[in-house]
């Protein structure tokens, strides 16, 4: 089972906190992407540009897309097939997951309109349990409650504090084994 | 739903009223959006490609379609599942299931078979039009019932 990447959305479509594992290291790059997967980079989107740009250069999976784009076009894509749901389905339905041939996404929205998003390979039942825990195990106790971070999170401001870093990685790593 | 290369709805076909009732102008919508849609999932691809070489495919002439990364092939909500098919020259299968409902990959096979014999055999259809082929009809139903 492998993990690709993890995103949170608030309510005003701003990604505020994305986190990405590099992919197994391929045969043609050498030792840099090696010795990354082993400590897997993370950016809350303002935070630091140049680690976004190092992975790009390592481990490029599409040509020509920086992450912040991707984060929009997932953004973009996860709210037309929400609203697609809805049209087809009725009011109370919910988008759950799709899969392509080479990975899948889950999706789990909470009452707040804060959106939840993981990549992983094909082979993964559904994750919105693990999602819905993240958020009310991690997401709740170490961002909302923290009395230091602010109401909303512009750029990310407030959500990639230690705890909650820490915390997911625990929980990923417990819940999850690779 | 039979979605054309271009995004355009050619062909669809409701069997049973468990979905929300849409105007054939929705469905349109639906299925320009999805085109879309599709096309920004094959992007997205976050794994690094793998060459399907194996020792068979080794022997064989080198295909002229080329190794892309596929779009949307299932989505699931918690009240249906659509299950998509893409053929090589770009035409879309869309096929709304419940969600618990098996073998959806072989219908949806056996439905562009359907389609390759009725509607591309016949000499009156134009490519990129709406599908309006009385046998294709009655080949769905038929299939659709034993089916059901």
């Amino acid at each position: 089972m492998v993990l690709y990447s993890f995103y949170i959305f608030d309510r005003h479509t701003e990604c505020i906190y994305s986190r990405r594992w590099t992919p197994r290291p391929t045969s043609s790059s050498g030792a840099s992407t090696a010795s990354k997967s082993t400590r897997p980079t993370s950016s809350a989107s303002l935070t630091s540009t140049t680690t976004a740009n190092n992975n790009d250069a390592t481990s490029a999976p599409h040509k020509g897309l920086s992450h912040a784009d991707d984060e929009k076009l997932i953004f973009g894509l996860v709210f037309s097939l929400r609203n697609m749901v809805t049209k087809l389905g009725g009011s109370d339905d919910t988008f759950l997951s799709y899969r392509t041939g080479e990975y899948k996404l889950h999706y789990y929205e909470t009452p707040t309109r804060m959106k939840f998003v993981m990549l992983t390979d094909t082979k993964v039942p559904n994750l919105r349990q693990y999602l819905y825990q993240i958020w009310a195990n991690l997401y709740v106790e170490y961002v909302v409650k923290n009395p230091l971070a602010p109401m909303e999170h512009p750029g990310g401001v407030g959500v990639s504090n230690e705890l909650f870093e820490r915390g997911l990685e625990a929980f990923l790593g417990a819940v999850l084994p690779a | 739903m039979i979605v054309s290369k271009s995004g355009g709805l050619i062909y669809n076909r409701e069997f049973h009223t468990g979905l929300s009732k849409l105007t054939s102008n929705d469905y349109l919508i639906l299925a320009g959006s999805f085109h879309g849609m599709h096309a920004i999932t094959s992007q997205l691809s976050p794994a690094p490609r793998i060459p399907h070489i194996t020792p068979q495919n080794n022997m064989l002439a080198p295909s002229p379609f080329p190794n892309r990364p596929t779009g949307i092939e299932v989505m699931e909500s918690s009240h249906f599942r659509l299950q998509c098919f893409q053929t090589q020259t770009g035409t879309k299968f869309l096929l709304v299931t419940e969600p618990q409902q098996p073998n959806v990959d072989t219908m949806i096979k056996k439905v562009y078979e359907l389609y390759a014999d009725f509607v591309m055999k016949n000499p009156f259809y134009t490519v990129e039009m709406p599908i309006r082929c009385e046998k294709f009809d009655r080949g769905l139903d038929g299939f659709i019932k034993v089916r059901g």
